[in-house]
């Protein structure tokens, strides 16, 4: 109980610090939305109307009073207006999320199994080629820009084969391709965690002993060596996260996919300063439940950690160089 | 990867760090494509991929193309501008009368026509149209169309017949009643705030028009429907009734290569935005390329002379002459955009040919430099009382291509000794500079629209200014077009214009910039009103 309430604590600490370091910045950039979307040559309006257009939109006002402002609207839970559209910052948000928690969610899946193949193909190859080639792939996938694979899989698989139509397909093939270029960057990672932990873990006593006991060496991987490999790639998974947004945004504006990505990068290309505040509360709390999750998850895959003291059994059983989990020494 | 997608990430991952750390036409006949087709054909839905995302739907803000795209099929308007002839034709008012000096205008309306919720478009409804467009509504965040000069007040003299006033001589008005910034909207949604305009709520806006917005997914996709009971079309169409089309859907897609392929792969049947190296692929591929021309100010490049590098108008000519606008024309575009002559397109109204005055002649360059007094530095670019001939130019992202235009031109400008630097700019810091004349001595530009007063918006001090003028002879000569009555001598005070902006070397005209739009080949009845905004109503499908 103690430990939950200090958790909603520190929550609400990242999350208000969040919100300020955001704001501060979005203050030191030159211009605002205002001046962006109205004083505009291509409008054409003059000096009078713009300073009526900054009065009504409250812009003329000290920054801290506008901090002010709305960090209180954000605590009575109003999250106020896009200067871009005029849509509200929730319910632009709101359109948008699941399109994105779809692709996220199902690009993170797919990256994870993509993880797992590679590493534990690379562990049961049994020719010493292959073994490299497949080491190598994570190291290939990391450099591929995110843009360039989208642009790709849409020139070879629909344009030139013509399987999946990127225009006007239903949602459900419409995410084959943006699944797989979102896939494709955020599993190197994963993999390359994996492949080095299931290489550590195999060196460890007691997979010898079970070795010695005479288990074929897949049954070693599935039974002993994965369930202790696994722990290190949930955390990275964890802080993952940010580059799974990261590469929404892209992927989302390549394939033209509604959703969160493009939101936020219309939002920074118009300084739409209340929509870019909305969103980094957001991540930040996605961030900390994300991570809330990992945390939880290492009990029940790992039962020297059930009881008690996390920190008193850790040290004896987990292998030195293995990371040590994001929250495990707060 | 965009620059604002790099500055979202990098926003991300900072934030995302910092949590770490503390956690824990016209017309007459279906004419666009080549192939005869047979008899139009009803039904079929078609896709359209836009370049960018609508930001916006009151009509005054329509310049925009993606928003003038959106209005110009959802909203009719009183009168129609042929866009071959640029004459003016009925439409919603079936004739009109204009006061002698231009400051009275009375409409009548053909009566039968309604809005997309059932009301009619009545005198009434047509008068609230025009007191919001003409004067604004700063308590909803309306603003004043640009298109519309002096508007006082308007009055309603019967069901079908209105009075509009004005406080000076407004001769633009009549051609301002055709455009989409004067599309005519239901009196409801006329109480809507500008935000309210915007995107999420464009299903909301009840136009006049042919087709009616039936869904919206935020920021990437419009369906429309085709009205029904449409029966209001400019008498001068050979094609009455309803549109041929059920509906439209109109998806974003960004990425140039993603809507070339879209349309090749037969994904997309109608797309904005062919860039010039595109062209060649999508015409040998047996598609449809259409490049309406935008008809108003050409893309050129303003000489900011409130900048002391700028003062000599020795230096400007040096500059002017300097620069070979054919050489940008062969390399970067193609025969969609041709030469300009003159400020103003050889398709706008009141053009006067000066191209004596934009010959390149970089030996002239070097010679009026010289007089001026430049002298060439060590490195080649000249200087004067220890200064550089160094300027700044930054990329105009509305205009095609305009970093490598810029860049190419920065080359040409090297061989005479000055120095310009190309520079791109996040949103906020763009914003800013390009009103410094200081930071930005040269600004990369057009504008689009079939009247005279279009090189008043560009050049007056009080509209878009792009000159950052303080030259008040410049802006009499612009307040003469717009205010003279007789189109005669509008044509006489626009070419006065020209040749003043061409005797001082204001401007460096580079080309007459088209819409290029490519279609499928059983894409029929294409047409474009009079400066390449889409019209759909003609379309139709044969597939």
């Amino acid at each position: 109980m103690r430990y939950a309430l200090r958790r909603a604590g520190q929550a609400a600490i990242v999350l208000i610090a969040a919100y300020t370091v955001t704001f501060l910045l979005l203050q030191l950039l030159p211009g605002d939305a205002i001046l962006i979307r109205y004083d505009n040559p291509e409008l054409g309006l003059s000096a009078e109307q713009i300073q009526q257009i900054r009065i009504n939109y409250g812009v003329d006002t000290p920054w801290w009073q506008q901090y002010l402002t709305t960090l209180a609207g954000y605590l009575r839970g109003e999250f106020g207006y896009s200067t871009q559209y005029g849509t509200g910052v929730l319910e632009l948000i709101g359109e948008a999320l699941p399109s994105t928690v779809a692709l996220a969610g199902i690009g993170f899946l797919v990256a994870v199994i993509l993880a797992v193949a590679i590493a534990f193909l690379s562990t049961l190859s049994p020719f010493g080629w292959l073994r490299r080639g497949l080491q190598a792939i994570p190291g290939v996938f990391v450099s591929i820009p995110v843009f360039w694979l989208g642009i790709l899989l849409i020139q070879v698989f629909s344009f030139g084969l013509g399987w999946v139509p990127i225009v006007g397909a239903d949602p459900v093939v419409g995410l084959i391709l943006p699944v797989l270029t979102l896939a494709v960057p955020i599993s190197a990672p994963l993999a390359q965690i994996l492949i080095r932990s299931v290489d550590e873990v195999r060196l460890q006593p007691f997979v010898t002993v079970v070795r010695a006991k005479g288990a074929s060496e897949s049954r070693v991987l599935f039974t002993s060596v994965a369930r202790n490999a696994i722990l290190p790639t949930l955390t990275i998974a964890g802080v993952l996260f940010g580059e799974l947004v990261g590469g929404a945004v892209v992927t989302e504006t390549v394939f033209g996919r509604p959703g969160i990505g493009r939101v936020t990068e219309q939002a920074v290309a118009n300084q739409d300063i209340p929509v870019l505040q909305g969103i980094v509360v957001l991540a930040a709390f996605t961030f900390i439940v994300v991570n809330l999750a990992v945390d939880l998850l290492y009990p029940v895959l790992d039962p020297r950690l059930r009881s008690g003291s996390r920190r008193a059994n850790a040290g004896t059983a987990v292998p030195e160089s293995t990371p040590t989990p994001v929250e495990a020494s707060a | 990867m965009s620059r604002p997608a790099i500055r979202a990430v990098a926003a991300l991952a900072a934030v995302a760090t910092a949590a770490t750390l503390a956690s824990c036409a016209s017309s007459s006949a279906p004419s666009g494509s080549g192939a005869p087709a047979g008899d139009p054909v009803t039904g079929g839905t078609l896709t359209y991929l836009e370049h960018q995302t609508f930001t916006n739907l009151y009509p005054p803000q329509a310049g925009f193309y993606p928003n003038g795209g959106v209005v110009n099929n959802i909203t009719a308007r009183l009168t129609w501008q042929n866009p071959e002839t640029l004459e003016i034709e009925p439409w919603i008012a079936t004739e009109w009368t204009v006061n002698e000096d231009a400051t009275e205008y009375t409409f009548d309306l053909r009566g039968e026509a309604t809005f997309s919720d059932g009301t009619p478009i009545d005198a009434a409804a047509v008068a609230k149209n025009f007191d919001t467009y003409g004067l604004g509504n700063p308590g909803l965040g309306l603003t004043v169309s640009e298109a519309i000069n002096n508007y006082e007040s308007s009055q309603v003299v019967d069901e079908d017949t209105v009075t509009f006033r004005f406080s000076a001589p407004a001769p633009g008005f009549l051609q301002a009643t055709s455009t989409i910034n004067s599309g005519l909207l239901s009196p409801e949604t006329l109480d809507l705030s500008l935000e309210e305009f915007g995107a999420g709520n464009a299903t909301e806006i009840v136009g006049s028009g042919p087709f009616v917005i039936t869904d919206e997914r935020l920021g990437t996709e419009l369906t429309f429907e085709a009205r029904e009971d449409y029966d209001w079309a400019p008498p001068s169409f050979e094609h009455q009734g309803r549109a041929y089309l059920d509906g439209i859907h109109l998806i974003v897609a960004p990425e140039d290569s993603v809507r070339i392929g879209s349309l090749l792969a037969g994904q997309a049947d109608y797309i904005r935005y062919v860039q010039a190296f595109d062209e060649a692929r999508v015409e040998s591929a047996g598609f449809e390329l259409h490049a309406p021309q935008t008809r108003g100010v050409n893309n050129s490049i303003g000489l900011r002379f409130t900048n002391p590098l700028l003062s000599d108008v020795r230096v400007r000519q040096a500059i002017v002459a300097g620069v070979d606008a054919q050489e940008v024309v062969d390399t970067i575009f193609t025969a969609n955009y041709p030469k300009a002559t003159s400020a103003l397109s050889s398709t706008a109204l009141g053009y006067k040919d000066e191209s004596s005055f934009y010959e390149y002649d970089p030996e002239r360059a070097q010679e009026l430099l010289d007089e001026a007094g430049w002298e060439a530095g060590s490195d080649g670019i000249r200087e004067k009382d220890g200064q550089r001939l160094s300027l700044t130019v930054y990329e105009a992202k509305p205009q095609p291509l305009s970093k490598q235009t810029l860049e190419l031109v920065a080359q040409q400008l090297k061989k005479i000794g000055v120095e310009l630097n190309v520079k791109s700019a996040d949103a906020g810091t763009y914003a800013e500079d390009i009103k410094d004349p200081v930071k930005t001595p040269l600004y990369h530009s057009m504008v689009g629209r079939a009247d005279f007063d279009v090189i008043k918006s560009q050049f007056h001090t009080e509209n878009r200014n792009t000159l950052l003028s303080d030259d008040a002879e410049l802006d009499r000569l612009l307040e003469v077009v717009a205010s003279e009555p007789d189109p005669a001598k509008r044509v006489e005070s626009s070419q006065a214009v020209q040749d003043y902006l061409a005797e001082q070397a204001y401007v460096i005209p580079l080309f007459e910039e088209p819409q290029v739009y490519g279609t499928a080949p059983y894409v029929h009845g294409v047409e474009y009103e009079s400066v390449g905004r889409p019209l759909f109503y003609d379309v139709w499908l044969d597939k």
